[in-house]
């Protein structure tokens, strides 16, 4: 098992996991701990020797960059605001989610060739 | 119907390799700045507990806490004595992250290997834009003349070398297209666009280093004719096996400083004439040039006399090669030039050339 793979798909799926319960139940706290799992999986992912490294960055920096200015608006006395924005990143990372799936095939299958 | 040119850009291994390293390098950030962002994750989710939610004083506390800023305890909270408690093991932890992970990126931003590749990486950037250049796999002394020869003459050329010496040349030459890379590598030669290049000068320093990259050369572009290959050879006997293998031509450079020599020795009346084709020879004479035009088979020219195409050019027709090889130099006016032989034109280096585009867009166009 590797180790590292395993902890930057457990941020990916948190971020996932912790963006959906905001959108749900929006709440400054929840939104908080959405941005500390979105950016931890994003530093992560940075300089993986992934097949698809390429598209899973560019999928955490768009939800990165929806959620910050969210976790702002949120503060700043717009809350509706915030939750939009945090839907557009729960998209972000859906794919996100999705890449890292067929990412994990696609190199099962390049390691058995 | 004339088929149009599409420009393939293909990504080629070296800058996947460059790619791939430079990321490596950028790897070693992502654990500190994880571990930064952890920090201050739990100092503002604990100022923020401490306050009832104050989220933007508690990140800001949290930053001049481990940040040794220290401004005071400007969230409510903070001066209680769990909250001194906290800003406590908030600024012993998170001042040893702070200061490591800012160590981190430094070490990583100044490392001579990450703005090496940086650079590499510029480099091929260029050289993907070039086109018609030619390719000097080797820098010694000699193809550092050749270098300023080409460069004078305004000619791209992409300089491959992995020598220490060699590199130390390219760098007090200010070569504008180099790759610090082993020439006889398939990937070195892609990268320095063999694809498109004109030509490639093989001076390795020896015969078989210079056969490996006539080889590889050869088997991406095969054709003698579309792509010239000239190499340095280290015996004569050599120089025919390398011209066997795929090189268009190779020199014996002893042969050919002797011949050069020989020529001034017996001919000492006529040194300038002497000197000046010996310069339009090795193309160091810039303001005029030679050219030699090859009559194929339709050509415009063929079938018309010299002394026209002597008033039409704006050049001097000196010789023609007959389709049987031999050298003509006794050109009346009235001669006329035959199909399949060459014509020499001899004239200023600016009219050669438009002459030149000329002839290549016709031949494109028929």
């Amino acid at each position: 098992m590797n180790s590292r793979k395993l902890i930057t798909d457990f941020f990916v799926l948190m971020a996932l996991t912790t963006n959906v319960s905001f959108v749900v139940n929006p709440n400054g706290l929840e939104l908080f701990i959405t941005v500390v799992t979105n950016l931890a999986a994003t530093l992560l992912k940075v300089g993986e020797g992934r097949v698809l490294s390429a598209e899973l960055m560019a999928t955490g920096l768009v939800a990165d960059l929806h959620l910050i200015p969210a976790l702002y608006f949120y503060y700043a006395g717009d809350p509706p605001e915030a939750v939009s924005l945090a839907w557009g990143a729960l998209a972000a990372n859906i794919v996100s989610v999705l890449l890292v799936v067929i990412d994990t095939v696609l190199k099962s299958y390049m390691e058995e060739e | 119907m004339r088929r149009r040119k599409v420009r393939r850009k293909t990504r080629t291994r070296l800058r996947e390799r460059y790619e791939r390293r430079l990321f490596e390098i950028l790897r070693e950030l992502s654990i500190p700045l994880v571990i930064l962002h952890f920090t201050l994750a739990v100092g503002t989710l604990g100022y923020m507990w401490l306050s009832g939610g104050d989220f933007i004083n508690s990140f800001y506390m949290t930053v001049i806490t481990i940040g040794t800023i220290g401004y005071g305890e400007v969230v409510q909270g903070a001066d209680t004595t769990a909250g001194r408690i906290f800003t406590t093991f908030l600024a012993l932890g998170g001042i040893g992250v702070f200061t490591s992970t800012i160590t981190v990126i430094a070490r990583v931003f100044f490392k001579e290997e990450l703005q090496q590749l940086w650079r590499r990486l510029s480099m091929l950037n260029a050289i993907e834009r070039l086109e018609g250049h030619y390719i000097l796999a080797g820098f010694d002394e000699a193809t550092a003349e050749l270098a300023r020869i080409l460069a004078r003459r305004g000619q791209p050329f992409v300089v491959l070398d992995d020598t220490q010496e060699g590199l130390a040349r390219i760098a007090e030459q200010r070569v504008d297209y180099y790759l610090p890379e082993a020439p006889f590598e398939r990937e070195t030669l892609l990268a320095a666009g063999i694809r498109r290049a004109a030509g490639l000068v093989v001076n390795l320093g020896d015969d078989a280093r210079n056969i490996s990259i006539i080889a590889v050369a050869r088997l991406v572009r095969p054709d003698k004719e579309d792509f010239a290959i000239y190499s340095f050879a280290s015996s004569p006997e050599n120089a025919q096996k390398l011209e066997e293998l795929g090189a268009n031509r190779a020199f014996y450079p002893g042969r050919m400083v002797a011949g050069r020599l020989a020529a001034y020795l017996f001919h000492p009346e006529s040194s300038y004439l002497q000197g000046l084709f010996d310069r339009l020879a090795f193309g160091e004479e810039t303001d005029v040039d030679l050219l030699e035009v090859r009559l194929d088979e339709g050509h415009p020219w063929a079938g018309r006399t010299v002394g026209e195409l002597r008033r039409e050019l704006g050049v001097n027709v000196v010789a023609l090669r007959t389709p049987a090889g031999r050298l003509d130099l006794d050109l009346t006016d009235d001669r006329v030039v035959p199909e399949g032989g060459a014509l020499i034109l001899f004239g200023r280096t600016e009219r050669l050339e438009k002459l030149r585009e000329r002839l290549e867009a016709a031949h494109e166009l028929s």
